[in-house]
């Protein structure tokens, strides 16, 4: 579905906006519409994406103290904790994996830190030769918490007696174990660039970028924004396991494949993470500040009558509902009853049409990708 | 009552400007765009017209509803070609091996109706599913068999007719298939996805074309593709394209062509082409007016087509029911149960909806199947879904029994 990502020419979609002259990446904030964005590039900076970040480094930490325990005595309380932590970064990378902008764009890191399904094949084959380049393009699917899921429940077929083994008493239990350690390390070294990015000089950057161009900071994020939506949410977490592109469902396409009983978890909170930053949502706080929901009410955005930013909010919580609905375990739903999958997709799906056609033309934000889904 | 009325109105609205469109090529005075008298739109001389994938899948089709009445064939081999996988030898045609593309995924797949309907969609699939392992696993094996009531087997039409291969209740499921790929293939993906504006408009289409930003490495901009696309459903087994003659392939080109031949409702092949040809220019003009007017058009009569076809076979079943002939009966209801499977794909002018729904639909589908199916439908059913499909589409049965 995403095959092709066509970049188009960038065209500014209202006579108003064009005979402003907006393009100055300093002033008053102001877009043509009267809009304070750099209010919105503030809010999103400091009270959202730089807190999770934080957050998210800070967990990736642990999970490098986890590991480093686990490594040094590769016992059933190690690995328990090892596993908790990976988790719990794991959920905390829901919401960080929508900012793909600045050096996360730049160095690829959501391509680093959450590809999935993993390739067994390449992970084994990099413990096996022992010398790899986790950075390099071939590896995006043998990196990150797809891999950290595989070394933590999928290797060694089928107890964590086994596993432990792996670790432990396997002929190659060190180079296990030294993989493992390279995977986290490799996590927690790109999460600590990207926030030492933004700290250092990126924020700047990004709260004076308030022109309407495709490379202004509001116009990339929230393309960013819808691209997760559509893409990191909505066809990878459910559509393509349920098998909404392909001629059947591909249960074992699902994240966190090898743990199993999270992938609804990981989902609902992708989907708590999306809602927030849409109602500009403090991380891990209840304040609120300038956001997507509050530009759409500056401007009085209104869909047969009603509200575009309640329509908004009310069609992602009737998605959480669908999808709270679901097996705990999204590889046992699909094979299950796929039909509940669809229909929870299908209640995603209405929000795209919401956020990528109505919410952007009246913010008069150009998308910049298609699906390329002819023939 | 109010809403027939209602909708009985739009038509007539519509009919009549239809009728004064059909004159646009030679009087452009009230929007300024021209419709050219073949399909044909070049940028510097050279064809900016281009409907491969539509012609591959017609092409697909067409193989493939042969191969469901070839009792050799298994289940695996008909799966196979209906889900076709790039390089793997389904066809006879090396180019149709060779592509990448297949049928069942465009089935039930269009973007206004489907791309929030997953779980329908795979529904209608599944239907499609069924009927070829029906096919493959009951009819197939007792194809020597004579056929009866709950028995699969064969029946020979009256006078040394042809030889009619039917389901234990009575359905000849190739016609199934056939009929429903001209709603849940062409006519899905013509009304509902390409010619709709979520698909014209998608993304910069609108800006593309208006600069003439064409696709990369392409002679066309993406709007006028997709509108090509839409044109390639229902023209792209013609030899010349650019200037239709319809009955080319076994699909919706020709029932377009048998309503059309029905003096109740001639004139309707030439409406749609002169449609597209007026769309298509005035995405060239930037017209976008024009061409969603074209485009309400096209649903229209499109949608027609279906529904004539439907109460035609319906009632063609009857009359030969009534003369005992069992087999020529069920031919015809099978092409009808098809048509009427297609009307949960077409696509009311001016709305965002098809004319009878999936659950109506399938209402119809149960009727005609309850017990020994078509062995013992009434003609009381008969009339009454033709008597429904007849009048929402604001015809009379009679005419379309002609």
């Amino acid at each position: 579905m995403f095959k092709k990502i066509t970049s188009v020419f960038i065209l500014v979609l209202s006579i108003v906006a064009c005979s402003s002259s907006d393009d100055a990446t300093s002033g008053s904030g102001s877009s043509a519409d009267g809009f304070n964005r750099q209010s919105m590039l503030i809010n999103w900076a400091d009270t959202i994406i730089i807190p999770v970040y934080q957050d998210l480094n800070s967990q990736l930490a642990g999970l490098v103290t986890a590991k480093n325990t686990f490594n040094a005595e590769p016992n059933q309380v190690n690995l328990d904790a090892f596993r908790a932590s990976w988790l719990n970064a794991y959920k905390v990378w829901q919401y960080a994996e929508m900012f793909d902008i600045g050096q996360a764009e730049t160095i690829n890191y959501y391509s680093q830190m959450n590809i999935y399904p993993a390739s067994v094949i390449e992970i084994e084959n990099n413990i096996a030769s022992g010398t790899y380049d986790l950075s390099h393009p071939n590896n995006q699917d043998a990196v990150g918490f797809p891999a950290l899921d595989y070394m933590l429940y999928g290797v060694g077929a089928s107890s964590d007696m086994d596993i432990l083994a792996i670790y432990t008493t396997n002929a190659n239990a060190d180079k296990y174990r030294n993989h493992v350690s390279d995977l986290v390390e490799q996590m927690k070294t790109l999460t600590q660039s990207v926030l030492t990015n933004w700290t250092s000089v990126y924020r700047d950057q990004f709260v004076g970028s308030t022109a309407n161009t495709a490379t202004s900071s509001t116009n990339k994020l929230t393309n960013d924004f819808i691209f997760y939506y559509e893409k990191g949410l909505r066809a990878n977490k459910i559509g393509i396991p349920a098998g909404v592109f392909s001629t059947n469902p591909l249960p074992t396409k699902t994240e966190a494949f090898y743990r199993g009983d999270v992938s609804k978890e990981l989902a609902l909170t992708a989907l708590d993470a999306v809602q927030d930053f849409f109602n500009g949502k403090a991380y891990k706080s209840n304040a609120t500040g300038a956001s997507f929901k509050q530009y759409l009410q500056y401007l009085n955005t209104v869909k047969n009558g009603e509200d575009l930013d309640v329509i908004i909010n009310n069609q992602i919580n009737v998605a959480r509902t669908n999808i709270q609905g679901l097996n705990a375990n999204f590889t046992e739903q699909i094979t299950s009853n796929n039909a509940q999958m669809t229909d929870a997709y299908n209640e995603l799906q209405k929000v795209v049409v919401l956020i990528k056609l109505d919410m952007v033309q009246s913010m008069n934000i150009r998308v910049d990708y298609v699906d390329a889904d002819g023939d | 009552m109010n809403k027939i009325f209602v909708a009985a109105t739009l038509t007539a609205l519509f009919l009549s400007s239809c009728s004064s469109d059909d004159d646009m090529t030679t009087t452009p005075t009230d929007t300024g765009v021209i419709a050219p008298t073949t399909y044909v739109f070049q940028r510097g001389g050279e064809s900016t017209v281009s409907f491969g994938g539509q012609t591959t899948r017609i092409l697909m089709a067409g193989e493939f509803v042969s191969a469901l009445k070839d009792n050799t064939n298994s289940q695996s081999t008909l799966d196979a070609m209906f889900t076709h996988i790039e390089g793997n030898a389904d066809f006879s045609n090396a180019d149709l091996n060779a592509s990448g593309k297949n049928i069942r995924s465009k089935v039930a797949a269009s973007k206004d109706y489907f791309s929030a309907n997953i779980t329908v969609s795979n529904e209608i699939k599944a239907d499609f599913d069924a009927w070829i392992a029906e096919q493959a696993n009951e009819v197939f094996p007792n194809w020597a068999g004579t056929a009866s009531a709950g028995v699969a087997g064969q029946l020979q039409q009256l006078n040394g007719g042809s030889t009619r291969y039917v389901t234990a209740k009575g359905l000849e499921l190739n016609q199934a298939v056939a009929k429903g790929f001209i709603g849940g293939l062409m006519t899905d993906q013509m009304l509902n996805n390409y010619l709709s504006t979520s698909v014209l408009d998608e993304g910069a289409n609108a800006a593309n074309n208006n600069n003439g930003v064409l696709e990369e490495g392409e002679i066309y901009t993406s709007m006028e593709h997709k509108w090509d696309e839409a044109y390639g459903y229902l023209y792209g087994a013609e030899l010349d394209p650019s200037f239709p003659v319809l009955g080319a392939d076994s699909f919706l080109n020709t029932y377009l062509n048998q309503v059309d031949s029905n003096s109740n409702f001639s004139g309707t092949a030439n409406a749609v082409f002169e449609a597209f040809k007026l769309g298509r220019a005035a995405i060239v003009a930037k017209n976008y007016t024009v061409r969603d007017a074209q485009a309400q058009i096209i649903r229209e009569h499109i949608s027609k087509v279906s529904a004539v076809r439907a109460v035609h076979y319906l009632q063609g079943g009857k009359t030969k029911i009534a003369e005992g002939d069992m087999a020529a009966a069920f031919h015809q209801l099978s092409e009808g149960f098809g048509f009427i499977y297609s009307l949960q794909f077409t696509r009311k002018p001016n709305t965002d909806s098809p004319y009878f729904s999936h659950d109506e639909v399938q209402a119809y589908v149960a009727e005609l199947m309850a017990g020994n199916g078509f062995w013992d439908v009434s003609d009381a059913t008969l009339d009454t879904i033709s008597e429904e499909i007849a009048t929402r589409f604001n015809f009379s049965v009679a005419q379309a029994a002609n």
